[in-house]
């Protein structure tokens, strides 16, 4: 199943606008990439750092599932796939950096969506799918948690990016 | 499908979604109104309310806009005493309550009746199961055709967006801005058109005929509607009803992709709401800033800035090389961004401030284009000790360097 992001935008509900390039098919790949301040990365590379859990795993429905709107734009990202698929997990992702917002298991082509970002294609796996953060403090070797964390390295505060 | 309503009336939910849509956007017309208070009719509603709890007609002080409120001498301003109840208290006796408190009693009472008959409306309208998120998103009229229910569709497409334009988007930074400049408890105040969000929802039910309203409910709704056509803010004391004109410019922009008709506060060239008096609020993409930000942005005051958000907007108004510029930021490193062909990551190192943690600066480019075909860039601030590009990109989601390298795609 290939697919435009035109095609995407239709089958999400989502108006996809016309200064994207609605035609061009969108690569469906097993690497980690980026749609604004999300990322999604084979669990591969990074699971000394997440654990999944074993059941809380939900089937994508047909309209798909909102991963995460942002506050000012009102443009959800929107994890879509055909029925039986793909599998979300939220609840019982535990992340060490506090950044995934969760988890899929897909068997077949699953795709992320976002109406200014366009279209992500993501391979048959198992991915997380983190946000994005800043900081300031000095770096330890060791990402630090929410609100700041002192370690060796000395003290950091973060707060997620939201755009 | 057939609609409540008898021959000659909207029979289609089609037409009835329609028309909601039309009540809406009379609403937020009132809402955002920039004319003169239609003072006899404000007057003529106060008074009644005044006397639907006992209480004899005000004398009414007009003012030019809530600051002004805020400025008048004690003699001038309604009780701003904040009750306090107490069980030994005689004032714990509805009849011996403030003014201000039996209104706000009744207005409550009014309300909570009304919910009461839309619950139940929506309760007999079930939403199938992740339909309702969906039809946020897309235009009612298309929610409509997915088998949305007309009722439930009612609040997405009538009261929950213009809570979200007038309640949120243009009251919020006035209210927060009235409240900074009051710095004390001025009393309760009721915002005139400001109401609109809840008056409107009740209306839409009601001239649509889904609502059976008593004539009493109906007749308090009136003057409440009455007041949200007519005029700005006001506070009602004993003797006192202190009411501010409307506005006289409201600037605002649709919010992006917003399928009800939502907009937010905008202006870059002045302050986005201003009254007769020159008090207003400026206001940024629905951000609220102080004045500096759109008059003179310095890297100086965006570094004195507490507040992330504005510090985001005074640093895109003056420009990100500007900024980095002003801000006498040393370029520590680029290397090219990945997932992202052709564009460049950039690591600064900005000079230390006592008032401020250590931090790096990483400007990036956006992986996809905005409308006008450029890509943005942003700026995000990184802890200090991280001296490689793809390293601070790579630390932004919880990464090794080695590890962001790979990123395949940037959208």
């Amino acid at each position: 199943m290939t697919m435009t992001l035109a095609q995407l935008g239709e089958r999400s509900g989502q108006n996809i606008p016309d200064h994207l390039e609605r035609a061009t098919t969108v690569p469906v790949i097993d690497a980690p990439q980026a749609q604004g301040d999300l990322l999604v990365i084979p669990y591969r590379l990074v699971e000394d750092d997440v654990h999944l859990p074993p059941a809380q795993w939900t089937a994508v429905p047909p309209e798909g599932i909102e991963l995460l709107r942002s506050t000012t734009g009102g443009n959800p990202h929107t994890l879509v796939a055909d029925p039986g698929t793909c599998h979300w997990a939220s609840g019982g992702v535990e992340d060490r950096t506090q950044l995934a917002l969760g988890a899929l298991r897909t068997t077949g082509p699953a795709y992320l969506i976002h109406a200014e970002h366009g279209g992500t294609g993501i391979a048959p796996g198992t991915y997380v799918v983190r946000r994005q953060r800043e900081g300031t403090g000095i770096a330890g070797r060791r990402a630090s948690r929410g609100r700041g964390v002192a370690d060796r390295f000395g003290y950091v505060h973060t707060r997620v990016v939201a755009d | 499908m057939s609609g409540p309503l008898g021959p000659g009336s909207p029979t289609s939910d089609t037409d009835l979604l329609r028309r909601a849509t039309q009540i809406r956007d009379e609403w937020l017309g009132h809402a955002l109104s920039t004319l003169p208070a239609d003072r006899p009719a404000t007057e003529a509603a106060i008074t009644e309310l005044y006397e639907t709890i006992g209480q004899r007609p005000p004398r009414f002080r007009w003012v030019d806009s809530p600051a002004a409120m805020a400025r008048l001498a004690p003699e001038e301003s309604p009780d701003p005493a904040p009750v306090r109840l107490r069980a030994a208290d005689s004032r714990n006796r509805v009849s011996e309550w403030p003014t201000a408190s039996r209104l706000a009693t009744q207005m409550m009472d009014l309300r909570r009746g009304l919910d009461r008959l839309v619950n139940a409306r929506l309760a007999g309208a079930p939403v199938p199961p992740g339909l309702r998120r969906t039809a946020r998103d897309i235009p009612p009229e298309d929610a409509l055709g997915r088998g949305m229910p007309l009722r439930p569709l009612l609040e997405i497409a009538v009261g929950d967006p213009l809570q979200a334009s007038v309640g949120d988007a243009v009251a919020g930074p006035l209210r927060t801005a009235f409240t900074t400049l009051a710095g004390r408890p001025v009393g309760p105040v009721w915002s005139g058109q400001h109401e609109a969000p809840w008056v409107a929802r009740y209306d839409t039910w009601r001239r649509l005929g889904m609502l059976p309203v008593s004539a009493d409910r109906g007749r308090r709704l009136d003057l409440w509607a009455s007041l949200a056509r007519s005029c700005g803010w006001w506070w009602p004391g004993e003797e006192v009803c202190v009411v501010a004109e409307r506005p006289l410019a409201v600037h605002h922009e649709p919010l992006p992709h917003a399928p009800n008709g939502q907009l937010r506060l905008h202006r870059d060239d002045g302050p986005a709401v201003v009254f007769g008096d020159g008090w207003g609020v400026h206001v940024l993409h629905g951000t609220p800033v102080p004045e500096w930000v759109l008059t003179a942005p310095t890297a100086e005051r965006i570094a004195a800035e507490r507040n992330v958000e504005v510090r985001r907007t005074a640093i895109e108004r003056l420009g990100w090389d500007t900024y980095i510029d002003q801000a006498g930021l040393r370029l520590l490193a680029t290397a090219p961004d990945p997932g992202n062909p052709g564009c460049e990551l950039r690591l600064y190192d900005t000079p230390r401030d006592v008032r401020l943690p250590p931090s790096r600066l990483l400007l990036a480019v956006n992986g996809s284009v905005e409308r006008d075909g450029h890509r943005r860039r942003y700026g995000l601030s990184v802890p200090d000790g991280i001296d490689d590009p793809v390293a601070a990109a790579g630390w932004t989601y919880g990464l090794p360097g080695e590890v962001y390298a790979r990123l395949a795609r940037r959208t």
